[in-house]
């Protein structure tokens, strides 16, 4: 038993030794990783990043110090590789000294200044209370003190009269330089109070000892005063004309530092669109302020399009286009409502601007090579268009469609019927419609509401009554529209959108379909009824209900 | 002494305003590489046909390196570009090798057939290799010169004219001052 318990116990020591260092590894790894930026990630240390990259960061820590390398030497390594970007703490040498010791510079120079302005401010509030002054003295510093002009000694006089007179001038410079700063609102009503009383009291006392004095051979006596207008003496003009422009120029130079930073403040910052964006966009990373524009416009409308609030999404896609008129995501984005509108030669245009700007821009490839491929049947056209989108889509779900696209498709130059339907986030545009232009007569123009939606109806001719065939819905059409509609629009699914048909237009202005109400404008075609496949079928809105 | 507050006030001021001002000119996540005009770090490769392929071999020899995987969009772009490219100077006294990372043998094989690619080409599983090299986007390729040192690299898709370019100076010797950068890279 005693046997038993001594093996189990050396068993359970020699695991402890045996683990301790593993742990001490993982540790270390731990510790250095947390030392280096993932290079693939945003602000996030490689031993917090869950990327590929970062692992196989970790991994490399690892072996490297298992090989029995520093972590100064690992560190080392790295820098190496990807330059001291990569260390989330820089070195404290060179330039990146100012970014460890500046801010602590800074925070002792402010504490410093902070300190010297409490400690002036106290001991203002603990000096001494000035002496009480003689009434004569009083009255007379007060018809003396607030002169212009104060009898000067001599320069080359030494003797304590001109000492004190000396004095007196510069207790007189100060009490103007109160009476300015007290009067731009530099100081408050009670601090020029005690200052002043400070001063002045100072005064009495060189007074008092002039009085003292054994007067000169000849002193000029000033003239009388009054106090109250003494009090309001001006400074001199070139002081107050240098202190205007100070302040001119500080404030303008404020004004401007605020504007500066306001405009930077509000470019640079903005809301993040997704979890890869940052707080700043591209604004910090030297792109132009319309280029963080264009992403949150671009976003907006992508937004819009997959609601499908197509005016909202048309309106934030002009908004980048008006930015940056090459665009190929927005004119791509603006090619897929156009396809939805019945538009397939204003969608193919705008395809065509995106890729004669990105030519390999998949999604402009791929509403391309639908509208060749399912409404025009151009299959020799969507062909090369599908082939170079092969080459550009991952294997996944989406290139299987295009290859089944592909091997659906009868040879280059065949117009044939016989292409099979696959899945398409795109609205098909069938080969069986009816096309043509849609105008707002001159008679009803003032009466059109731009936020009217239009419905274009297919009856087949001869019908009374009861639900038409097909009805297209457009939200805010806007005229002249070029117009389609096809098998895509039938309201019983499964119908066949064949024979003749009666057209007719309304623009609703409550967008309900089904109600007629006053103030709906309508229009017929004036040659109904028509043959599916018809094209050219333009239609005039001239009357209203 | 007016005059000295406002110069002083302006000398402290004046470098916080530039720091930022810089600041703002700065790509925070651009990683510009140190490895220009430094020896290319010596690498055994397995590739994908099962022979081994040692950098070391190949001094006396320019070498164009590039990193890519199945998954990323640029790499495609750029596929064919660099078959072409290697199509056109084969002959000359250059290599090619492709180091497919962050992806699977099969995804990386299926890659290569679909686009035909004919240079070596295998797979750092450890992402050893991409790391010595500094990789962080890709794809990403590197131009060694003959006596093994990098005189380019280029961050992004890339095209032939630029891969033959680029090439011609490698043999020559010719480092360039800084790296380029294609249209986009992907990341993982």
């Amino acid at each position: 038993m005693a046997l038993r318990v001594l093996f189990i116990f050396l068993f359970i020591l020699s695991g402890r030794l045996e683990a301790a260092p593993a742990a001490d590894l993982d540790e270390q790894t731990r510790a250095l990783a947390a030392e280096l930026r993932c290079v693939v990630c945003q602000n996030l240390s490689v031993a917090d990043s869950p990327s590929e990259m970062a692992q196989q960061m970790r991994a490399s820590v690892r072996e490297q110090l298992q090989a029995g390398k520093s972590p100064q030497e690992v560190k080392d390594y790295f820098v190496s590789k990807y330059g001291e970007w990569v260390l989330l703490a820089p070195t404290d040498a060179g330039f990146n000294r100012l970014l460890w010791w500046l801010p602590i510079t800074v925070l002792i120079l402010g504490i410093i200044t902070a300190l010297w302005f409490v400690h002036r401010w106290t001991a203002k509030k603990s000096q001494p209370a000035a002496p009480e002054i003689e009434p004569a003295v009083a009255a007379q510093l007060r018809s003396e003190i607030y002169l212009k002009e104060l009898e000067e000694p001599a320069l080359e006089d030494s003797g304590p009269r001109a000492q004190l007179l000396r004095e007196r001038l510069r207790l007189k410079n100060e009490l103007d330089e109160l009476e300015f700063d007290f009067q731009s609102g530099k100081l408050s009503e009670s601090d020029h109070g005690d200052l002043r009383r400070d001063v002045e009291g100072r005064a009495a006392l060189v007074f008092q000892e002039l009085n003292a004095l054994p007067p000169p051979a000849k002193i000029k006596e000033p003239a009388q005063e009054p106090p109250a207008r003494a009090a309001k003496k001006p400074v001199p003009e070139n002081r107050t004309r240098f202190r205007r422009w100070q302040l001119a120029a500080g404030g303008a130079f404020l004004l401007l530092f605020g504007l500066a930073l306001g405009i930077l403040l509000t470019q640079s910052l903005r809301p993040r669109t997704s979890e890869q964006d940052t707080l700043t966009g591209d604004f910090l990373t030297g792109t132009s302020a319309a280029k963080s524009d264009i992403r949150s416009a671009l976003d907006e409308g992508k937004r819009a399009f997959a609601n499908q609030e197509l005016p909202k999404a048309i309106d934030a896609f002009k908004k980048v286009l008006a930015i940056e008129p090459n665009q190929p995501e927005a004119h791509s984005y603006m090619g897929f409502i156009l396809v939805q509108a019945g538009h397939a030669d204003g969608a193919l245009l705008a395809f065509d601007k995106a890729l004669a700007q990105a030519p390999n821009f998949p999604m402009a490839l791929w509403g391309k090579a639908m509208i060749l491929y399912r409404g025009k049947k151009d299959y020799a056209g969507a062909r090369p268009i599908l082939e170079k989108l092969l080459q550009l889509i991952p294997p996944g779900e989406d290139r299987q469609e295009i290859e089944n696209i592909l091997a659906s498709l009868p040879g280059s130059g065949s117009s044939g019927q016989g292409a099979s339907s696959p899945r398409s986030s795109i609205a098909a545009i069938s080969g069986q419609s009816i096309s043509g232009k849609i105008t707002l007569d001159a008679k009803v123009k003032g009466q059109a509401n731009t936020q009217a939606t239009l419905f274009i109806i297919a009856r087949p001719a001869g019908a009374v009554g009861g639900p038409p065939l097909a009805v297209k819905k457009i939200d805010r059409a806007v005229f002249p529209l070029s117009y389609s509609i096809s098998s895509e629009n039938v309201m019983m699914q499964g119908t066949p959108f064949t024979g003749k048909i009666n057209l007719t237009v309304r623009l609703d202005k409550d967008g309900n379909p089904a109600t007629r109400a006053p103030g709906d404008l309508v229009g017929d075609y004036k040659n109904n009824p028509v043959d599916v496949g018809a094209k050219n079928i333009d239609i005039v809105i001239d009357r209203a209900l | 002494m007016p005059w000295r507050r406002v110069v002083i006030t302006l000398l402290i001021i004046a470098p916080i305003l530039a720091l930022l001002a810089f600041g703002f000119t700065r790509d925070a996540r651009y990683i510009t590489s140190p490895l220009l005009a430094k020896p290319a770090t010596p690498f055994t490769i397995t590739l994908f046909d099962g022979r081994t392929l040692n950098l070391e071999d190949l001094r006396g020899t320019a070498v164009f390196l590039n990193f890519w995987a199945s998954w990323c969009p640029p790499c495609r772009s750029e596929a064919r570009d660099l078959e072409a490219a290697w199509q056109k100077i084969k002959d000359k006294n250059v290599v090619f090798i492709g180091v497919a990372l962050q992806d699977t043998d099969k995804a990386s094989l299926e890659f290569l057939k679909e686009f035909g690619v004919t240079y070596p080409n295998g797979r750092d599983e450890s992402g050893k290799i991409a790391i010595d090299y500094g990789v962080w986007g890709i794809p990403e390729s590197f131009f060694i010169d003959p006596q093994g040192r990098i005189t380019y690299k280029h961050v992004g898709g890339i095209r032939a004219a630029m891969v033959t370019e680029k090439l011609g100076e490698a043999l020559q010797g010719v480092v360039s001052v800084k790296e380029g950068k294609g249209e986009f890279q992907s990341v993982r």
